[in-house]
């Protein structure tokens, strides 16, 4: 069998580079779900739209009104847990693993915080998925990025098991990686998501 | 590999290839008697679709002719190794720059008469309102938007609805432009009448609009060109062309049968000789 | 430079059921892709003839209009997700490590997950014929809000379709590294045989576009079951939108569907002529400038709805025509001064360039934007669709069968049955499709279950009829031709055709992990140069 040495490509590993792409088709598919939001702004005479209320729907105590602080402070939790995330990875390229563990625990925890947060915040709006566009895209954007949220959370705990069982070094550590990367990406999706739904909005 | 030319199965490979550019070229020739129209945008939508046409066949023949050529010309005869040829400068040019001027030049043409034809109506021109809905459609005149012979004090709509089992007719006077305002309430249709060589979507939401200007007197069969559903295929109408005052006589008609003797409607007076 | 078969490693035996079912092996995920692929291109087939028996006469009623818009529907859901985008992916997967000189796919595991996705989705969509409200009838491009008001079968639709390209996606991604990193010392990217880099291309479409055709179904899916509004303009929605971010997955897309099939022929050309794929390069920035241009062009399906920006997507879609002109040219200027032999793979490749001539002159049509308002949504369009999707990828698919079926399955396919087929098929796709130009031209609007007498469409619907069941003719001599190869010891060299790229170094078929040594790599056609010492560089 004649050997394959991938020529010139040191640093970044096949994984790796399969998972930027997977990354990449991610980004795509949340692109696809916020064009539908600008193009709903856009079409929308004001927004929160109101004014598509039906009678009904304000008898029955809808509001397309978001509360802020609440969210503003999720935000802050999920750069944090990125900062420790990162901090993770920086600790195990130096070998240290206790402290790429508590780097783990502690986005972990965050992450998970900040799922509890968003399902929280979603009881207390007084609006639903089929109010409006407003109430449609709203649930869509935040659903799918709370989903995502729970994946990497679920990424984070199986690193965080493998890193119990003493599975990475400072050379062989790609899935802690891996994982930090997509934690990066829902930051920044939720980054993006908050700029957009609550401070634009 | 084996040896050479194969003469026999050759020859069948070019008599199918000539029989099939003939095929093409006979039943070309019948659809040659294609578009045509009855709108003056149509007549413009049609000249375009010639320059396409010649302009489609005349990079079809030359490609075509080129490729039988090709493999007449340089069908294998002996077991030598033709030139290795890779191609390079001049001809890539080449390659690149002959589908560009073709297609700027179809870009222009096409954008020049997407110009002509798009010039929406007077203010007082004939509206029809047209609204599909599955599976029939919807015509309605407003009677004081009747175009040329509008009484302004006129009041109430007249509307044709059909069936899917019975085609409603569209009455439009000839030489003079008519607006269709294209309106659904359900999903989404097409209004598309063959001889305006023109369609346009009614879409839920939005209220589309053209214009068209009729030269020719008839009836003209059409029908819904989006698929909507069941019966999509059943939401046909009839385009009827008639003069204006042959479209008067029907107005007043269609008013005083829908809206009662006492209605006011646009026929009065203006009926010319 | 000659290369030794090695024998078949072999480890324990398992049942061969299970060793399929468990397989990460390239070749073999590749050969399940392409049964699975043209058994559904048969379930669409016989879709497509109940669809054409419909047509044959006016008013006919021989299958009723419901369920008319569930078969053709399910014929076109069958053809293009089931069979046509993931026919490439077997072609891919057998041969880009192969043609790349690797060991295997750079997840093989992954890889496997791939083809597993695909079989629950097309049964899952194919299900929707025994459920309440019969399979989704909404068309392929399940507009909404028609989309909306369908049974349950339309769920399962858009679950299938979600499936599919979740397959396509991660397929793609694996492609993408493969042919980034494993390839063989020597073979820079501009060294990568042209079927490699057109699958190339086609994967970062798939990566970027598919997913975004997940997001509208998504949407789809939440107006449809949790009273979304996306596509509601009573709720704030757009109904437009459902087209733009559904063509913006599906203009790609058709290149999805065709880019392969592109990279087949111009695999199959050169040999057969035995010269160098005519500008190899200019090839090569054709391809990926196709795909740049095929997202930027969406909108040229939507001309008619008065919503978008005429003059710049019909700009956009006339320069796709550009690099499919270079194209032509690359095949014409391959077959010019070469030594042009005949066998089956020739002749389906050359019938692609021809019907795809023709395909690409009849989109220019819809291109300019005054005559699209014409035949849009008429059976024009529907020829257009054929002659790329038929007339193309349809023949590179069984161009590619017969070309390398004896590398795969390490028999050759009777010549004069492919070629029976050929002109079966040849004279039947003409029959078929050619007649619909004049029906669109005449007024007939696809996607009608009926149409009257009076219409005067009936004699060219038989003719076209006709043509359909001259295809499904040409099918049995092909099906023949499998069952005597089948018949067959395993008797083809490694190279059978004088080819030109590394699969031909190894036995037909390759042994486990494919290669025992390879040919140094000078050039894109590496076994050329082993044959005739390099010259002609
Ligand atoms: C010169 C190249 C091409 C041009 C200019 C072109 C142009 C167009 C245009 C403008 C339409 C919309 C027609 C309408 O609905 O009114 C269309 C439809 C379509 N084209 Fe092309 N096309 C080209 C090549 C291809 C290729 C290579 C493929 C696929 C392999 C393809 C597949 C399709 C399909 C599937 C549709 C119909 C989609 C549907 O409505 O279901 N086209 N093409
Ligand atoms: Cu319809
Ligand atoms: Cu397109």
């Amino acid at each position: 069998m004649a050997a394959h040495t991938p020529a010139g490509h040191q640093g970044m590993t096949n994984s790796m580079l399969g998972f930027i792409l997977f990354l990449a088709s991610e980004v795509m598919f949340f692109g696809g779900l916020f064009a539908a939001y600008f193009i709903a702004r856009a079409d929308a005479p004001a927004w929160p739209p109101e004014s598509l209320l039906t009678p009904e729907q304000i008898a029955d105590g809808v509001k397309l009104e978001l509360e802020v602080v609440l969210p503003a402070i999720s935000t802050g939790i999920l750069v944090l847990s990125s900062v420790t995330m990162q901090w993770a990875v920086w600790q195990i390229q130096k070998g240290n693993q206790g402290g790429m563990l508590w780097g783990l625990f502690i986005s972990l925890a965050l992450g998970l915080i900040f799922l509890v947060a968003q399902l929280y915040d979603y009881t207390q709006l007084h609006f639903r998925a089929d109010d409006t566009i407003f109430g449609t895209t709203f649930y869509t954007l935040t659903g799918f990025h709370g989903a995502h949220v729970a994946g990497g959370a679920l990424f984070i705990a199986v690193v965080t098991v493998r890193a119990l069982g003493g599975q990475f070094t400072a050379e062989n550590h790609e899935a802690v990686e891996a994982a930090s990367m997509y934690w990066h990406f829902v930051d920044v999706v939720w980054i993006a998501l908050f700029t957009v739904l609550y401070i634009i909005g | 590999m084996g040896r050479v030319p194969l003469p026999r199965r050759f020859r069948l490979f070019t008599a199918l290839i000539a029989s099939a550019l003939l095929a093409l070229l006979v039943t070309g020739t019948a659809s040659a008697i294609q578009p045509g129209g009855i709108t003056d945008e149509a007549r413009k939508m049609n000249d375009l679709f010639w320059i396409v046409t010649i302009a489609g066949l005349v990079v079809f023949v030359l490609v075509a002719a080129a490729l039988v050529y090709a493999l007449f010309r340089y069908r294998r005869t002996n077991d030598e190794l033709p030139p290795q040829f890779h191609g390079g400068g001049a001809i890539e040019m080449a390659m690149v720059g002959v589908p560009v001027l073709i297609v700027i030049g179809l870009f222009t043409i096409s954008m020049i008469t997407l110009v002509e034809i798009d010039d929406p109506a007077e203010d007082d021109a004939l509206t029809i309102e047209v609204t599909g809905f599955q599976f029939s459609w919807q015509f309605a005149y407003d009677l004081s938007d009747l175009g040329t012979n509008t009484d302004p004090n006129a009041e109430g709509t007249i509307a044709v609805i059909g069936t899917p089992a019975n085609d409603p007719v569209l009455y439009m006077p000839v030489d003079e432009p008519v607006e269709f305002k294209l309106i659904s309430n359900d999903v989404i249709h097409s209004f598309y009448v063959r001889d305006f060589l023109y369609k346009l979507d009614l879409i839920p939401g939005r209220e589309n609009k053209f214009t068209v200007t009729a030269r020719e007197l008839g009836d003209f069969q059409a029908q819904c060109a989006e698929l909507c559903g069941t019966d999509h295929a059943l939401m046909r109408f009839v385009v009827r062309v008639v003069e204006r005052d042959e479209f008067d006589a029907w107005v007043a008609d269609e008013a005083a049968r829908q809206l009662g003797e006492g209605a006011r409607v646009s026929t009065s007076g203006t009926q010319g000789d | 430079m000659a290369t030794v078969a090695v024998p078949q490693l072999s480890g324990y035996r398992r049942p061969a059921v299970l060793e399929w079912i468990t397989t990460v092996d390239h070749k073999r995920l590749g050969i399940l892709y392409l049964y699975f692929t043209l058994f559904f291109f048969a379930v669409g087939g016989i879709l497509a003839l109940l669809v054409r028996t419909q047509l044959a006469v006016a008013d006919n009623s021989f299958v009723g209009n419901d369920a008319y818009n569930q078969i053709f529907t399910m014929h076109a859901s069958a053809m293009l997700f089931l069979f046509i985008i993931p026919v490439w992916a077997g072609f891919g997967n057998y041969l880009v490590p192969l043609q790349i000189g690797a060991a295997d796919m750079a997840f093989p595991r992954i890889n496997a997950l791939s083809f597993w996705m695909l079989p629950p989705a097309g049964i899952l969509m194919f299900a929707g014929f025994i459920v309440d409200g019969g399979a989704a009838d909404g068309g392929w491009t399940a507009y909404s809000p028609l989309a909306q008001q369908t049974g349950v079968g339309m769920d399962m639709w858009i679950i299938a379709v979600i499936v599919l390209g979740m397959s396509s996606t991660i397929g793609a991604a694996n492609f993408l590294v493969t042919m980034f990193r494993m390839r063989a010392p020597g073979m820079t990217m501009f060294r990568m045989p042209i079927f490699c880099w057109t699958m190339l291309v086609t994967a970062l479409l798939q990566l970027l576009a598919t997913p975004v055709l997940a997001a509208a179904l998504v949407m789809l899916f939440i107006d449809r079951n949790y009273g979304g509004q996306f596509f509601d303009p009573n709720g704030g929605g757009n109904v437009v939108l459902w087209q733009n971010v559904f063509w913006f997955y599906s203009h790609p897309a058709v290149y999805i569907m065709i880019l392969p099939g592109m990279g087949i022929v111009s695999e199959i050309l050169p040999v057969f002529s035995r010269k160098p794929l005519f500008g190899y390069k200019a090839f090569v920035f054709a391809t990926i400038g196709i795909g740049g241009l095929g997202f930027s062009v969406w909108a040229h399906h939507m001309f008619t709805t008065g919503s978008v920006l005429l003059p710049f997507f019909g700009f956009m879609t006339f320069m796709i025509g550009v690099p499919t002109g270079v194209k032509i040219f690359n095949w014409l200027g391959t077959l010019w001064g070469g030594s042009i032999s005949f066998p089956t793979p020739m002749l389906f490749a050359l019938g692609f360039v021809s019907m795809f001539l023709i395909g690409g002159i009849n989109g220019t049509y819809s291109a300019a934007v005054p005559v699209d308002f014409a035949l849009h949504d008429t059976y024009f369009v529907v020829a257009h669709i054929h002659y790329v999707l038929f007339g193309g990828s349809v023949f590179a698919v069984f161009g590619g069968l017969y070309y390398w079926f004896p590398k795969i399955w390490g028999r050759k396919l009777d010549d004069r049955l492919g070629k029976l087929q050929f002109v079966l098929m040849f004279v039947g796709f003409n029959v078929a499709f050619f007649p619909m130009h004049m029906l669109g031209l005449d007024g007939m609007p696809r996607r009608i279950a009926v149409y009257a007498e009076s219409t005067g469409w009936e004699a060219l619907n038989m003719l076209s009829t006709g043509g359909a069941f001259l295809i499904a003719v040409s099918m049995i001599p092909f099906l023949i031709a499998v069952v005597m190869a089948f018949m067959r010891p395993k008797d083809q060299p490694n190279d059978p055709w004088e080819g030109n790229t590394l699969e031909w170094a190894t036995t037909s078929p390759p042994p486990d992990y494919n290669f025992d040594s390879l040919p140094p790599v000078r050039s894109e056609r590496p076994l050329f140069d082993a044959r005739h010492n390099g010259e002609g560089h």
